[in-house]
Formats: C-alpha cells, sequence, structure tokens
C-alpha cells in the first residue's frame, strides 16, 4: 500500500535519526539568533530596471527592422535620440496620473 | 508632534515561503523559511532542525528562492519585497565569522503598472539564465543573470494575457521558456512562450492548450527526463509536455483546493501536494520507457497521506522528513512513512512550530490581579482555529518530578565527605523529615542517623565538613564522616523552636518572643547571645551580606501582632533598626540579599505582598521602602545563583524571581502555577538546577536566563473571531465560526466537517429561527457545499473548557462583541453584534444587536433588537451601548423594560468599521476615509463631529493614544498618527485631524488593546514612556506603541540615525526606505515614530560597534539625568542601560 512512498530520496542517510522527542511532539518557538551585519560589502552587481516604455521600445525595434538597410549611422543617432525623450516620457505622465487618481478618491 | 515607539514583543511566526538547499556550504543541506520580514536558516542535522541565522530584511519577503549558477559551489538566495527590492545573497563563512553577503541588489519597481491581483510571483529559470517576475499585468519582467556585467539590466516583456494565474520556467529548454495558467472571458488555459533576451520579447513557444480546468491555479515544470508540466485544478491533475497529455481526476482532491507543493525527486517523479483543508498528498508520475530509449510519463497516481496543518508551503528536507508551513496554523516538522498508522495516516508530526497567526481579535487580562496583563488572542483560522494565553515569564524546563504531597521544606546537601556537588535532598513534612539520595539521575528514599525524623525547619551542609538539621526540638550537629549528631543545643526552657535560620557558621532561632544566637563550630554549636522581642517572632535571616563571607554581622527579625521588620546586630543581638510594616498580615519571610553590589532586605507577607528596603549593612538602617503584590498566598523567599549572580525565588501561589538590573529590582514571573517551596540543587544527575514543590509534586527543572513570552494553545478547531472578557462571570466570551457541508439529501440540512469547539460545549444552544429575517425556504445550498456557521462561546477563565455554544441563524455572521453593564442594571451582559449575509446584497442590509447573560452555567438571551445593517463595532461608552451600523455610528440607550433604544446617530461615513472610545469622546475607523472624531454631548443627547483626517486610508485598527493623539493602522501595512488641533485658530483648521506620524511597520494590524505585558511598578517606571497600545499581526506578530517625551524621542532618533550607519542592511535597502509610509497613492518619510526593534539591536553589536555608535551622542538634562543637569558624553554603558530598559517595556 505505501509503496509510493518507498525509496524516498536520502541526502545524508544520517539526518535526523537522532532527532529526540521525550513525549510525543515536540513544540518549538525558540529562534536563531539574530545576524547583525555590520561590515559592507560592495555589490558585485546592480540590478537595475529599464525605464523605456514597452511601447517606445517596440516602435523603435520595427524602426530598426525596417530601416535595416539604410545607413546604420543616421539610423543609431536617430535611435540615440529618440533614447532621450523617450527617458522622458514616463517622468510626464506619472503627476498626471497621479493627480487623476487623488482626484476621483477625494 | 507626536512622539511615539513602535516595538515588536513577538516576531511574527506565519510562514509565508519555504525553501531547500545548499546555502551554508556545499555539503550543508539547509531549510530557509520566510516570515514576513525574517528570514530564518536552518542546517539539517542528524538530530534535527538546527537553527543557524535569523536574518531581519528591511521589506516584507515576496519572493525567496534558491538557485545554484553555473561554476557556483553553492547555491545563491534570491529575495524580492514586497516593494519591489530584489536582492541576490551568498552566505559566506571564514571560520565563526558568519556573513550574508549581498551579490546584487536593486529595485525593479515599475513607474507605471497595476499590481496583479494574484500576487507577485518569482521565478528562476532551471538554467539559471534570467529571473522571471510577474509584478504587474501585463507585464513581465526579466532580470538576465550575466555573470559578467556589472549592471544586471532587468526588462519588461508585454505580456497579451493580462490575468496570469500562475507561472513556471520549463525544464530542458534551448531558450528559457516560460508555462504559464492564464484566465480570460472563455476560461482558463495554458500557453507557453519562449523568451528572447536579444529582443526583450516573447516568441511562440513549443506548446499550449485551451480550455483547462475553470480552477487551474498552480503550474509545476517538471524537470528531466519527462519535462513538461503538471496543470493543478480544483478537480483535476493534468500532465502536459506538448506532445502527450495525461489528466486524472481523482475523487480525494475535490473536497478542497490545492494550494501549496513540493518536489520529492530530483526526477520529479513524485510531488506532495497539500489543501486548503490541512491534508497531504502524494502525486506520482508513473514512467515509461519508450522504444526509442526516452521516458515519459504513463500515468499520474495521487495518494492521501494523511492530515496536517493547513499548508502555505512545503518542502522535502530528507529521509522522508518535509517542513510544511503555515500561515493559520503551527507550522511542522513532519515524517512520511511507508506504513499507515492506526488511523491510516502515513504522516507523523516529529515537530510543531507555534505560530500565532493571524491574530483576528485579542484582549489584555490581568487574571492574577497582580499588575501583570496577559493577552488572550484569537488566532488561527478553520481547523487551525485557538486561543493562545501569552504572558510574559520565566520559564522552567521540568527534569523530574515525583508525586509527593504535603512537603513543607526543601534543602539540598551535600553528605559524601569527599562530595562537592549535592547528592541528597532533605524534605520536610508535618511530624517527619525524610531523606532523598540522588545518584545520577535516580532518586532514592534514604536514611541520615544523625538527623531527627520531625519536622525539619533547617538544614544545610555547615562548616568543618558538618551537617545542621534545625527541628522544634532543637539545633543539631551531625558529622558527615560518622554521619552521626556530634552537638545538640536546645532551647533553655521546655518550650519549642518555632522559627530558625542559619548560614555555615552562624545559627539564630527563635522560641516565642526569644532569640537566640548560636555559633557552629568544629563538633560544638555554641550559644553567645540572647534576646527578647516584643513580639512573637514570625521570620528570620542571618544570611551573610559579603560576597564570599560565612559570618552574617546582622539578623533580620519579623514579628508577629505589630507586624514589624527589626535589624538586629551579631553576636550580642542588640537592636540596630526598627521598621514598622503596617497593616494587619504578618511577615512570612524575611531575606536580606546583594543584588549588584546593593544590600537588600526583603520582606514578603501572608498576603502575596513583598516590601524591599535599601539596606545600610553597618548600621541596620532601612530606606527606600517600596512594597510590590506578588501573589495571594503567603510568600517564601530564598536565594539561588544562576549565571553567577544572585536571585531571589519567591514562592507563592504566583512564583516570582527577583533579580536587579541596571540597579533597578525586576521581578519577573515564572511559568508555573505554584510554587509553595523551593531550593537550589546542583547535583551530578541535575546540575544548576532547581528542585521546587507545590501541594502535590516535587519538580527538578532548570531555569530560563531571560523573561520571554510563554504561549499557551487552547485548540478550538474552528475560527475564532472576537473575544471579549467577563470578570463577573469569570469567563471568556468567543465569537467563533465552523465551517458545514451540506448533505447529500440536497439541502435539507448541514454536517460540521469536524468536531469543533461550538459542537463540544458542555451545552448548547440555537437561536430561535422565528426572526430569520428571511423566510426559510430558500435553502439552495447544493450538496458538498460549504456554510458557515456563527457561535458564541463561553469559556471558563482558568480551565479554558467551553461551557457554553449558542448558534446563531443560517446566514448570519457575528462580528462584534463586548461584555458590560448597561444603564443602572446591575447585570453584565455578553453583547453581540451581527449581519445577515446574503449573497446578492454588496452590502447587509439587516442585523441583530443581541444581549446575553452569562449567569449559574446558563446562557439567556435578555434582548434583541434589529438593525438595517452589519453591526461591525460595539462598545460599552457612557453606560450606554454604541455601535457602528454598515455607515452609521449609533448610541443606543437601555430602558428599565432592558431593551435597547436608539438615542442618536452619526451618517457621514462609508463603512463605519471601528469604534474606539474615551470619555465623551469616540474615534471612528471607517472601510476607507481613515479616522474621525466625533463628541458626544450628554445633554443634548447628540453626536457632533469634531474633526476628520481627509487623507484617504483604508483602516484596519484604530486606538486612541490620549486626548489628543489617535494612533491609526492601514491596509498598506503603515501606522499614523493624527492630531486633534485644538489652538487652530480658524474653525476649517480645527476641523482637520493632523497626520503629524507616519510609519511604515510592515504588518497587517487587526487589532489595537491598550495594556502592557509586564509587570507594572509605580516606583519602579525606569523609562520615561507613556501608555501602552499593544497590537495583533495577521502574521502573528505583537508589538506595542507607547509615547516618549519630546528630548527623549530626540535622542533616540539620533541613536536609531547613527545605527542605521552602523547596522549594513542585507540586500541593501535603505532603512530610511523601509520605515517610509508607502501606499499605492503616496510615499511619505517616517516620522513621529522611533523603530524600537532597529534601537534594540543595538544590545546585540559587538563592543567597538557600540562604541562606533555612542560617538558623539550626548546625555544629560533630561535623559539619564545624573543630578548635575550638564551635558556630557554618552558612553557605551549609558546606552546599554536605556537600551536595556526599554526593552524591558514588553
Amino acid at each position: 500500500m505505501g509503496d509510493f512512498l518507498k525509496g524516498l530520496p536520502s541526502y545524508n542517510q544520517t539526518n535526523f535519526t537522532r532527532f529526540h522527542s521525550d513525549s510525543g511532539v515536540k513544540t518549538t518557538s525558540r529562534r536563531p539568533q539574530v545576524y547583525l551585519p555590520t561590515t559592507d560589502h560592495p555589490s558585485e552587481q546592480v540590478i537595475t530596471t529599464e525605464k523605456t516604455n514597452i511601447l517606445l521600445r517596440y516602435l523603435h525595434q520595427q524602426w530598426d527592422r525596417k530601416n535595416a538597410h539604410k545607413k546604420r549611422d543616421t539610423s543609431r543617432a536617430n535611435l540615440d535620440d529618440d533614447d532621450d525623450s523617450g527617458d522622458l516620457t514616463p517622468p510626464k505622465k506619472v503627476p498626471r496620473l497621479g493627480q487623476m487618481e487623488e482626484g476621483n478618491s477625494t | 508632534m507626536a512622539y511615539n515607539y513602535v516595538v515588536t514583543a513577538h516576531k511574527p511566526t506565519a510562514v509565508n515561503a519555504c525553501v531547500t538547499g545548499h546555502f551554508t556550504g556545499p555539503e550543508d543541506l539547509n531549510l530557509i523559511i520566510a516570515k514576513n520580514t525574517r528570514l530564518e536558516i536552518y542546517l539539517v542535522t542528524p538530530e534535527g532542525l538546527r537553527p543557524v541565522k535569523e536574518v531581519g530584511c528591511y521589506g516584507r519577503i515576496a519572493v525567496m528562492e534558491l538557485f545554484r549558477p553555473p561554476g557556483e559551489t553553492k547555491d545563491l538566495l534570491f529575495i524580492l519585497t514586497a516593494r519591489y527590492n530584489a536582492c541576490i545573497l551568498e552566505y559566506k563563512q571564514d571560520g565563526d565569522d558568519v556573513s550574508i553577503v549581498t551579490r546584487a541588489h536593486g529595485n525593479v519597481q515599475d513607474r507605471i503598472g497595476r499590481p496583479s491581483e494574484t500576487g507577485i510571483i518569482g521565478i528562476i529559470d532551471p538554467e539559471c539564465r534570467m529571473i522571471g517576475l510577474r509584478l504587474y499585468d501585463g507585464l513581465f519582467k526579466v532580470i538576465p543573470l550575466d555573470r559578467d556585467n556589472r549592471e544586471l539590466k532587468a526588462f519588461n516583456i508585454r505580456l497579451e494575457e493580462l490575468n496570469v494565474i500562475d507561472v513556471k520556467f520549463l525544464y530542458g529548454c534551448q531558450v528559457p521558456t516560460v508555462v504559464f495558467v492564464y484566465q480570460d472571458p472563455h476560461g482558463r488555459h495554458v500557453k507557453t512562450y519562449e523568451i528572447s533576451v536579444r529582443d526583450k520579447e516573447f516568441s511562440k513557444g513549443p506548446w499550449k492548450q485551451d480550455n483547462v480546468e475553470t480552477e487551474a491555479s498552480m503550474v509545476i515544470a517538471v524537470p528531466e527526463p519527462f519535462c513538461g508540466s503538471l496543470i493543478i485544478g480544483q478537480e483535476s491533475i493534468t500532465y502536459h509536455n506538448g506532445d502527450k497529455y495525461v489528466a486524472v481526476a481523482p475523487p480525494a482532491i475535490k473536497q478542497s483546493t490545492l494550494i501549496c507543493h513540493g518536489r520529492v525527486d530530483a526526477n520529479g517523479s513524485r510531488y506532495l501536494l497539500g489543501d486548503m483543508s490541512g491534508r497531504l498528498f502524494m502525486l506520482l508520475l508513473e514512467k515509461e520507457e519508450l522504444i526509442d530509449g526516452s521516458v515519459t510519463v504513463k500515468d499520474l497516481k495521487v495518494e492521501l497521506l494523511g492530515e496536517t496543518s493547513i499548508a502555505e508551503c512545503l518542502t522535502y528536507l530528507d529521509n522522508g522528513v518535509v517542513y510544511l508551513g503555515s500561515r493559520l496554523g503551527d507550522s511542522q516538522l513532519i515524517k512520511l512513512n511507508v506504513d499507515a498508522d492506526d488511523s491510516g495516516s502515513y504522516v507523523h508530526v516529529m515537530e510543531t512550530f507555534t505560530n500565532l497567526g493571524p491574530i483576528v481579535d485579542m484582549c489584555v487580562v490581568d487574571l492574577e490581579r497582580q499588575g501583570q496583563g496577559q493577552l488572550v488572542t484569537c488566532s488561527g483560522a478553520y481547523k487551525e482555529g485557538s486561543l493562545r494565553i501569552i504572558r510574559n515569564g520565566i520559564g522552567i524546563h521540568e527534569h523530574a518530578s515525583i508525586d509527593l504531597p504535603g512537603i513543607k521544606g526543601i534543602w539540598p546537601l551535600c553528605v559524601d565527605p569527599n562530595g562537592t556537588m549535592d547528592d541528597t535532598l532533605v524534605l520536610a513534612f508535618v511530624g517527619q523529615t525524610r531523606v532523598l539520595l540522588l545518584s545520577g539521575e535516580e532518586v532514592e528514599e534514604t536514611e541520615l542517623p544523625g538527623f531527627e525524623d520531625k519536622q525539619t525547619f533547617f538544614c544545610g551542609n555547615v562548616m568543618g565538613g558538618q551537617l545542621l538539621q534545625i527541628t522544634a526540638a532543637s539545633v543539631r550537629l551531625v558529622s558527615r564522616q560518622t554521619k552521626q549528631l556530634v552537638s545538640e543545643w536546645k532551647p533553655p526552657s521546655e518550650k519549642n523552636i518555632s522559627v530558625a535560620s542559619s548560614n555555615t557558621t552562624q545559627v539564630v532561632c527563635a522560641v516565642g518572643q526569644v532569640v537566640y544566637y548560636i555559633e557552629i563550630h568544629e563538633g560544638e554549636l555554641k550559644q553567645l547571645g540572647e534576646t527578647v522581642m516584643a513580639r512573637e517572632v514570625a521570620c528570620l535571616d542571618v544570611t551573610p551580606l559579603v560576597e564570599g563571607s560565612d559570618r552574617a554581622h546582622l539578623c533580620a527579625v519579623g514579628l508577629w501582632t505589630d507586624i514589624s521588620a527589626h535589624m538586629l546586630q551579631l553576636p550580642n543581638l542588640e537592636p540596630m533598626h526598627v521598621e514598622m510594616l503596617g497593616g494587619e498580615i504578618i511577615p512570612r519571610s524575611i531575606l536580606m540579599t546583594t543584588f549588584e553590589g546593593i544590600h537588600y532586605l526583603l520582606c514578603a507577607l501572608g498576603d502575596g505582598s513583598l516590601f524591599y528596603f535599601n539596606l545600610n549593612p553597618e548600621t541596620g538602617y532601612l530606606s527606600e521602602r517600596k512594597k510590590v503584590t506578588l501573589g495571594t498566598q503567603p510568600t517564601v523567599l530564598r536565594t539561588f545563583r544562576s549565571l553567577s549572580t544572585t536571585n531571589v525565588f519567591a514562592c507563592s501561589d504566583r512564583p516570582t524571581v527577583i533579580y536587579s538590573s541596571n540597579h533597578k529590582l525586576v521581578f519577573s514571573n515564572v511559568n508555573l502555577k505554584e510554587v509553595n517551596y523551593m531550593c537550589p540543587l546542583n547535583s551530578q544527575g541535575y546540575p544548576d538546577s532547581l528542585a521546587l514543590t507545590n501541594d502535590s509534586t516535587l519538580t527538578i527543572g532548570t531555569i530560563d536566563e531571560i523573561q520571554k513570552l510563554h504561549i499557551r494553545t487552547v485548540p478550538l478547531y474552528e475560527s475564532p473571531r472576537r473575544i471579549a472578557y467577563q470578570e463577573t462571570s469569570q469567563t471568556f466570551g468567543v465569537l467563533s465560526t465552523r465551517t458545514e457541508v451540506e448533505d447529500a439529501s440536497g439541502g435539507s440540512g448541514t454536517q460540521p466537517v469536524r468536531p469543533s469547539a461550538s459542537t463540544t460545549a458542555l451545552s448548547t444552544s440555537v437561536s430561535p429561527n422565528k426572526n430569520a429575517l428571511r423566510s426559510s425556504n430558500d435553502s439552495d445550498g447544493a450538496f458538498g457545499e460549504e456554510i458557515e456557521i456563527h457561535s458564541l462561546l463561553v469559556v471558563d477563565q482558568h480551565t479554558f473548557e467551553i461551557l457554553h455554544a449558542h448558534q446563531l441563524l443560517k446566514d448570519e455572521f457575528a462580528l462584534s462583541m463586548v461584555s458590560c453593564k448597561l444603564g443602572d442594571d446591575p447585570n453584565t451582559y455578553f453583547i453581540i453584534g451581527t449581519a445577515m449575509v446574503y449573497p446578492e446584497e454588496s452590502e447587509p442590509k439587516s442585523g441583530r444587536i443581541i444581549v446575553f447573560q452569562y449567569t449559574d452555567g446558563k446562557l439567556q438571551q435578555v434582548a434583541e433588537k434589529e438593525v438595517k445593517g452589519a453591526v461591525y463595532s460595539l462598545v460599552q461608552f457612557n453606560n450606554k451601548l454604541l455601535a457602528s451600523i454598515n455607515s452609521t455610528v449609533r448610541l443606543f440607550e437601555w430602558t428599565a423594560e432592558k431593551e435597547l433604544r436608539v438615542e442618536c446617530n452619526h451618517y457621514n461615513n462609508i463603512l463605519a468599521l471601528y469604534l474606539k472610545t474615551k470619555g465623551d469622546f469616540i474615534l471612528v475607523g471607517d472601510l476607507m476615509r481613515s479616522v474621525t472624531l466625533l463628541a458626544y454631548k450628554p445633554m443634548e443627547g447628540c453626536f457632533e463631529e469634531i474633526a476628520r483626517d481627509f487623507n484617504p486610508n483604508w483602516m484596519s485598527a484604530v486606538e486612541i493614544l490620549d486626548d489628543d493623539n489617535f494612533l491609526g493602522a492601514e491596509n498598506s501595512f503603515n501606522f499614523f498618527t493624527c492630531q486633534k488641533d485644538s489652538a487652530a485658530t480658524t474653525d476649517e483648521e480645527r476641523q482637520h485631524l493632523q497626520e503629524v506620524g507616519h510609519f511604515h511597520l510592515g504588518e497587517f494590524v487587526n487589532v489595537f488593546r491598550h495594556g502592557s505585558l509586564v509587570m507594572q511598578h509605580p516606583g519602579e517606571t525606569s523609562t520615561p514612556t507613556q501608555g501602552s497600545v499593544l497590537f495583533g499581526t495577521v502574521n502573528g506578530a505583537v508589538g506595542l506603541v507607547t509615547q516618549l517625551p519630546a528630548d527623549f524621542f530626540n535622542f533616540l532618533q539620533e541613536v536609531q540615525s547613527k545605527l542605521t550607519r552602523v547596522i549594513k542592511s542585507v540586500g541593501k535597502i535603505e532603512h530610511s526606505f523601509w520605515r517610509s509610509f508607502n501606499t499605492e497613492r503616496k510615499t511619505e518619510a517616517c516620522q513621529g515614530f522611533i523603530d524600537g526593534d532597529l534601537i534594540e539591536s543595538f544590545l546585540d553589536l559587538s563592543r567597538d560597534k557600540m562604541q562606533e555608535v555612542v560617538q558623539g551622542l550626548q546625555v544629560g538634562g533630561a535623559i539619564m539625568d545624573d543630578g548635575s543637569g550638564m551635558k556630557r558624553e554618552c558612553t557605551v554603558e549609558d546606552l546599554i542601560k536605556l537600551v536595556e530598559e526599554l526593552t524591558r517595556i514588553h
């Protein structure tokens, strides 16, 4: 009947073999010692998140594909310009959205 | 400005997530548990789980995953907080030096985007090429795991499918591929996408499956060799890999919903599944080998293993042992057995881990009336529902106990002439003495020939290798070598010795009014002094005051009749000082002791109260008299040493340990019901132990070093919702809910799913249906449908037995309760508020207020009032009943006919969920319109809206701190305080409750209660804190908010800012970011609150780091005034002392 419980994986045969509980179930509320870091380890890597709007990114990609046969230099120059404006767009939208929400809720 | 201090008294215990892997070392098998903001790291060992470290995060942990990038020898931990801080952590150990290094960190929040209703999902590609995050609807965020780039540039991919239920990375794919379940208007479907990092786009995945089960809620990616995925639904489990499709619908899983899974085998052939009702299943993938040598899934098998706590997450550890984390009840360590036990279960519970969450309601009561509150919480839900009794105190770990009634005294002895440790216990009984020999852990009765078999008053080892026994008849000196009597002193008159005390060289004993002083010499007892006291002697002490000295120069005496304490000089017994104690209760125990270099005289009376004085050892002069109440019964004081410091044990019906910290006496409850006598014991079998006796038992145990919260559980097996204490009937009222299932007969009746508090109570009653606010022929429940039955339980305050259960109507939800008196009526009532809840109504349109009285073991309904809405809150107010009913705040008066009559209303709310009152003021907490302050005009009989906070806060709890300050908890895990501005010049300004404090707690608070968990001593207020409000949270945390004076607040704020510089955050999240008030709408810097948890972590710093913190801090003036009023540099000791005192407020 309990065949499906046979051969349960074992990483270290001795684990839990000396588990000791005096009277039935052991109840525990103790916690490990608190780790309190005081030395600074500089991060090897920084996680950043792309600020570009995904629609703009999509349009750029389409533009790149369409203009792939054109001269590289110009397309790249355009891209850089557009990138800047792409970065500027979201901050303009955010406050407006925020205002609208506040206006709605009050 | 408001000055508040917030601190955690009990850390969160509900488990959100758990993972297993090799984190602390390549060979270490670890279990890592996330409890809201805390990570706990354990090591799997032969003895079980060994705690390694607890790590506090500055954020609520939303995602926790272990992964092993190529080239690493051990696993890394990916953490994402609810406020979108992502980090990758590595555990580094160099000898004893442990550090958790943040390898990568950053915030992945988008400025726009709608947070998904199904929560944050974080997944890691099996080949560690990327981390995938589903944070917002319609977007999938990818963090590419480039090893060489200094910057990990996360990007969003548009996801057409807006409503994603679950998503995973598939195994064995050339290109990272996700599989997900999503919902659209037609139903639920499964789809796969490949992720192109270069194009930052999804491309068509290898397969999809439209129209899977409508309740499909989980997808599991199966590792090689099978690959593909498992789709878990309400009724069915499907394996799908694009080519092959195997579906099963085992009847066993239909009863509930599967909510979590854990892989057992590395090859994915077995999975554990846990459901909402706490059942554990094993899912087997049966293998089929094809001719070409590849393997595929032939069939799926599901087996019920047994019942556990309701699991939130589970993870297979090793050798058949599984950790099961729970949010609704205690977490467990379970063992899977190949053979079923008698009840057919393959599950054996090895260990349970206490969880208070979710704390739905709580009350603070002082059942023992000794100035220390204990907390009774409504904890857990469904079958895990329980009451938890939480009290602060010192724990005794019992090692042995013997049933021995009638013990009148107990002393340890070292009888073996060459022994150094105790080997004998002497027990006094009425008229006799028994001697117990301790050999190892064994105890056997023996005899000491030199001892007299009468009731011993005192005994002990004394100088010269001798033993002393004092009985009513004589003082006996016995040789340790021969065990024979060597000297005896008898009182000159024929009268008996009434009380005696001794140290190793001196004896004092009293016969009536006469005190004798005797010195102990080798083989000889010499009487050197004698004096007659004014009254009969009640108690005596000759404890030497000088450390290491074996001689006392003072003798303390307590007298009958005039109730006085006398200090006598030895050896001539000259009176030095008299202190009249007053009252009529005789002193029962007197003791001289020294704590931290200060000498004290303690004198305990027959009513459980204790006087204590500073004692001048030269003059015997007593000063700084103070009094505390420890218990209600005669108290016996005994000294013992623990960790080389002196402690005094006060034996009574409320045993207490008295010690000193920062030169102030601390009284700590001992977690035992009653102790009549105690003595220290240091034997081979029981080193550094205590022997304690009560009326029936002798117990040997060891004692905790520090006081902490002790939790007692009273399981209800159903969900408790509200609790109220009623002193007159010595009961608690508890509102609770059980689940019943519609019968097979088609809705004619329902059956409870399991026996629970409301079905197993000593007596039961049911609300008569005549008042049903709706016809009763609407029994439209289908077979198997679950319904909730609400009851009022009456629970005994001592035994926690369910005395009575009163069941409410069908569809009637119990929402609120108060225990109070009304009007001139002398009776105390349990009053409950309910709502009739029908699925078609968006808000309840009707409800009841029902007044019950519990007397002589019977619950009687005294009155009932139908109201037009849900009664969310009830409080006693001006001897009347204040209720919030949907949007209305309404005051009822109690008429002579015992009816509730409406007096006045206030309407200006959306849903008035919470009410708190102080004097004539009412604080209303609204569903979404923050808090409003009302004043009741008793003369006019009306409410006036004084002021309102106009910020859109969705409230979860409110409290009145004082006349002007109000505390709110809202549903984005923040606290705020509001202040009434009575001095404002314009009406408009006065009508504004100014938000003056903001704080991100990171815990969802359900309840605030005024009260404290520590003993209150008016004379010993060590910290300048004012008031104490306890709070209970969904994750089972208990915390405290208290108010501080401005200068103390400013000082602590300075300490806090220095600590944030010294203590580095794991994951590099700024403390100021973490504690800033944050909702979807706004973020405000933390102000008006001190983070007590950060302040207390000062005590865990190394000395040099402490020094760094105190650098430049100044004390003096109002803070740590040394009398000079001058400012001076703060030392490490100053700050330790100050922070230690702050830790003692909880």
